[in-house]
């Protein structure tokens, strides 16, 4: 049966993990998967430098239809069905419910602590994958964590936080963290499970990949045994704030 | 006793951008201490007053300190500090 991967975001991070995913798909080195691409933006041309499966061509149109297109040239047969939104609190659970495994290449704190919590409570993998300046982030959960993401980061920050608007980014080492969210999605649709459990840092000025175990935090709020309030539905006030702001 | 601590790239703004510093201390809440005396400001970016912020991680080597004796954990000659923030950007 074709596997459906979500992938939530088509910029900096989404961009490189799709075109992994395409060239896994073109090559057969994975098991047959479909894509579901979520996404609201448009093409701009200060972002192709990080957007790497974009060209000057695609400047100005839906990020989407030029994802399809950049696929399509890559990986004829991998069917792409595009979803012109985001992750929302309203829609999250259905969107999720229906892929096999999420790849969450998104650009806010909102959408990112959305994508583990509706991810976990339907029960599946999801791979965080995020970048600011020289540094990225990236860890996979298996369905229902043990550890997952708040497993490592319990809630959203207080305050405004630096994002790629704000802070800036690397290029290359958003490179580095959708290629490397890419290989462990592949690595759940193959039936791997050597990538859950680490978190792995890159510092872009050092280069500098780093891999750490990820433990599971009993008191976790989204997948812990011992939690005192466990996160069973996605309300929307629990995903506001200025960390939240896009 | 010196421990050599990562910075990572959003709280470099605090270091003049030196991405691992050394401080001092025989705890992590000590090697916290010497490095705010250094670097104004960073340990509000680290910490409240209950602890480690829920959005920041801080390791000793490859364990997690809220897995061991959190802000207590004593160090030892040797020992690295890597601080992970949470980040969002893509």
């Amino acid at each position: 049966m074709t596997k459906r991967v979500l992938l939530v975001g088509a910029g900096g991070i989404g961009s490189p993990a799709a075109l992994v995913l395409a060239q896994a798909y073109a090559t057969g080195t994975c098991p047959p998967f479909e894509i579901v691409a979520a996404d609201d933006d448009v093409v701009e041309r200060s972002n192709l430098h990080r957007q790497i499966l974009f060209s000057d061509r695609d400047v100005g149109t839906d990020k989407l239809d030029a994802l399809v297109r950049a696929v399509a040239d890559r990986a004829p047969g991998l069917r792409v069905v595009p979803y012109r939104g985001r992750l929302l609190p309203d829609t999250a659970i259905d969107l999720v419910r229906d892929v096999d495994v999420v790849l969450d290449a998104t650009d806010n704190f909102a959408s990112r602590f959305l994508g583990a919590d509706a991810a976990n409570i339907v029960g599946r993998p999801i791979v965080h994958s995020a970048s600011v300046r020289w540094h990225a982030t990236v860890l996979a959960s298996a369905a229902g964590g043990r550890p997952c993401y708040r497993c490592l980061f319990e809630d959203l920050p207080e305050g405004p936080a630096p994002d790629c608007a704000t802070a800036g980014v690397v290029g290359p080492v958003c490179g580095v963290a959708g290629a490397l969210a890419a290989e462990l999605t592949l690595r759940i649709l193959r039936g791997d499970e050597s990538g859950f459990g680490w978190v792995y840092t890159y510092d872009g000025r050092r280069d500098s990949l780093r891999r750490v175990p990820l433990r599971a935090r009993a008191t976790c709020e989204l997948c812990g045994a011992l939690a005192s309030d466990r996160i069973v539905r996605l309300e929307a006030g629990r995903y506001a704030g200025d960390a939240c702001q896009d | 006793m010196e421990t050599i601590v990562r910075i990572p790239t959003p709280l470099r703004t605090l270091t003049q951008g030196a991405d691992e510093v050394a401080a001092v201390g025989a705890t992590v809440a000590d090697v916290i201490a010497d490095l705010e005396s250094k670097y104004p400001g960073i340990k509000d970016r680290l910490c409240d007053e209950k602890g480690v912020r829920k959005f920041i991680n801080i390791f000793v080597g490859d364990e997690d300190i809220r897995f061991l004796e959190g802000l207590k954990t004593e160090l030892k000659n040797g020992d690295r500090i890597s601080i992970v923030p949470a980040i969002a950007g893509g």
